[in-house]
């Protein structure tokens, strides 16, 4: 048979053909598309997981090889960065559940009440352009495409593929990724200083003993660009005052705490709340976009707000959440490393520094969260 | 049942598998300078440099639209692509005399490289924007090296999948004997 033949050209046409209608196919979401992709994985699956055992030692020595001197010098790091935080920990866990409970006075949805299944990253991305992982748990863990992906630090991305016991996740780097988020203008260089911050609290019973504990703790300090305060007056004249500005769940800012707990039986007469608008960390909206693993995400089309002022470097960057976004609202996504300015309407473009370390993940959270407006 | 396994899609299958596994796992993991290296694509040319143009372009499109299936990327881009380079890999193919092995490293190399760059132009071209960027030239760099190195076991390996029978690589062409 000759090498070059008219029905060969003819096929090699078809078979390019056929490329051009998949592409055209799938960037058209047709269902096909998904249920190839679910079939095949379904399929390949046993022999990704047997080749994953038969290839662990030789990825293990890689590891070892490459990694071992910036592990060392990393675990390092990290004893500095774990003592210094312990103190700033403990005064924090009050802020925190103070504040939960105000939202859940308000009727606030926060991110306590939302479901979440813990997995571990048991694969890296076998593409140089899209940013994903793999992760150990799917649909029968009550995964679903679209649920948002989080760690300790902060946000990590959401699950694009789902299997029986496997998912992949598209993480925010990735260039498709995208998501509205709210910029917190918390004012200051993030810079880390030491001062004394100190925590009381004072329990009264009705048998009228009372105890009172002084705890002092060094925290990492930064200006509070507002805050807000609640006066209960109760008739054993204890004032509750909590001072929310800059509250960094994901990165400890900042604040004085003065906590006063009143026991069960104490009697008190109906709280007043004043919250003063004007002291509130101002925020604005706009949407972070992915843009590869060697470019800084970027937050776009920000919304021109005359409160909010100007976009501060250091500021915090958090999902809005919203009855359509894919991410409840709260979630630290990184801050503001700069800001690009540009001409006309386009507004400017503000680089973000995520928190959370996409290149070394281990173990993620996924949010078993659904916006209310679903598109299935 | 031999006769099954001798058939060329089959063997593809048969090696595209387990291949394809080792991409999403193990060169999944070992990223030098941070670049995953490219096995299924060095394949694809391997069979274009083993059977030719039309051997090439077929295997390429297999084991890309493989590859397509468990990315995340628009399904028929890695086809396209890696048909692309089996398909222009092949004209490397000598069907008269047997290719040095350092020829065949070359054009692994060279195609590669230019694969790594076509990928992503395309991908614009199609709406999926932002992977061009200043890494791509060092993505194309550790991808072309990699696959010169491993085009020695590679296009052997296409060879045998391809069923590119010694006696036929080594003949003349068919038209010769018209």
């Amino acid at each position: 048979m000759p090498i070059y033949s008219v029905s060969r050209r003819r096929a090699v046409a078809l078979l390019a053909l056929t490329s051009i209608l998949l592409i055209t196919l799938d960037q058209q979401g047709n269902g096909i598309v998904g249920g190839a992709r679910n079939v095949f994985g379904f399929v390949f699956h046993p022999v990704e997981e047997a080749t994953r055992v038969v290839t662990r030692p030789v990825q293990n020595a890689w590891r070892g090889v490459t990694n071992y001197g910036d592990l060392e010098a990393e675990n390092e790091r990290l004893r500095d960065q774990l003592d210094q935080q312990e103190g700033a920990f403990i005064a924090a866990l009050a802020i925190v559940r103070d504040a939960q409970e105000l939202l859940a006075l308000n009727g606030i949805d926060n991110l306590a009440d939302v479901s979440s299944v813990t997995a571990q990253v048991i694969g890296g991305t076998p593409s140089n352009f899209s940013q994903t992982v793999e992760i150990n748990q799917g649909s029968d863990r009550g995964l679903k495409v679209g649920m948002v992906v989080v760690n300790a630090a902060g946000l990590v991305g959401k699950v694009t593929q789902v299997f029986t016991n496997r998912s992949v996740v598209m993480l925010s780097s990735d260039v498709q990724y995208a998501i509205p988020v709210q910029i917190v203008n918390q004012g200051e260089d993030p810079a880390t200083t030491t001062t004394s911050t100190s925590t009381t609290t004072t329990t009264s019973t009705t048998t009228s003993t009372s105890t009172t504990t002084t705890t002092s703790s060094t925290v990492p300090t930064a200006t509070p660009a507002g805050g807000v305060e609640s006066t209960t007056p109760v008739s054993s004249t204890t004032t509750t005052s909590v001072d929310l500005s800059g509250i960094d769940f994901g990165a400890l800012s900042p604040t004085t705490v003065a906590v006063s707990t009143i026991a069960p039986g104490a009697s008190t007469s109906a709280p007043t709340t004043t919250i003063d608008i004007n002291n509130l960390p101002s925020v604005e909206t706009g949407i972070f976009r992915g843009r590869g693993p060697d470019k800084a995400p970027v937050v776009e089309f920000i919304d021109q707000n005359a409160r909010f002022g100007e976009v501060r470097v250091g500021a915090l960057v958090i999902t809005s959440g919203g009855s359509s976004s894919l991410a409840p609202r709260g979630i630290v996504v990184g801050r503001v490393i700069k800001i690009v300015e540009r001409t006309g309407t386009a507004g400017a473009v503000l680089e973000v520094r995520l928190t959370a370390r996409l290149s070394t993940l281990n173990f993620v959270r996924v949010l078993l969260y659904q916006p209310v407006v679903s598109g299935g | 049942m031999i006769d099954l396994v001798n058939r060329p899609g089959v063997r593809l299958l048969m090696v595209g598998l387990p291949a394809l596994a080792l991409q999403t796992t193990l060169l999944a993991e070992l990223t030098p300078f941070g670049v995953v290296m490219q096995l299924i694509l060095c394949m694809s040319i391997g069979a274009g440099v083993a059977s030719g143009p039309e051997g090439g372009a077929f295997a390429g499109f297999v084991l890309g639209l493989m590859f397509d299936l468990v990315l995340t990327s628009p399904l028929g881009l890695s086809a396209l692509v890696y048909g692309l380079a089996g398909y222009v890999g092949g004209f490397a193919f000598s069907a008269s005399l047997a290719n040095p092995r350092w020829l065949n490293a070359v054009t692994c190399a060279g195609l590669s490289a230019a694969a790594m760059f076509v990928q992503p132009v395309v991908a614009n071209w199609i709406g999926v924007e932002g992977w061009i960027s200043s890494r791509l030239v060092k993505v194309m760099i550790v991808v072309a090296l990699f696959n010169g190195v491993a085009s020695y076991a590679v296009v052997p390996a296409m060879r045998w999948c391809l069923a590119v029978r010694r006696l036929q690589r080594l003949a003349p062409p068919s038209e010769v004997f018209l």
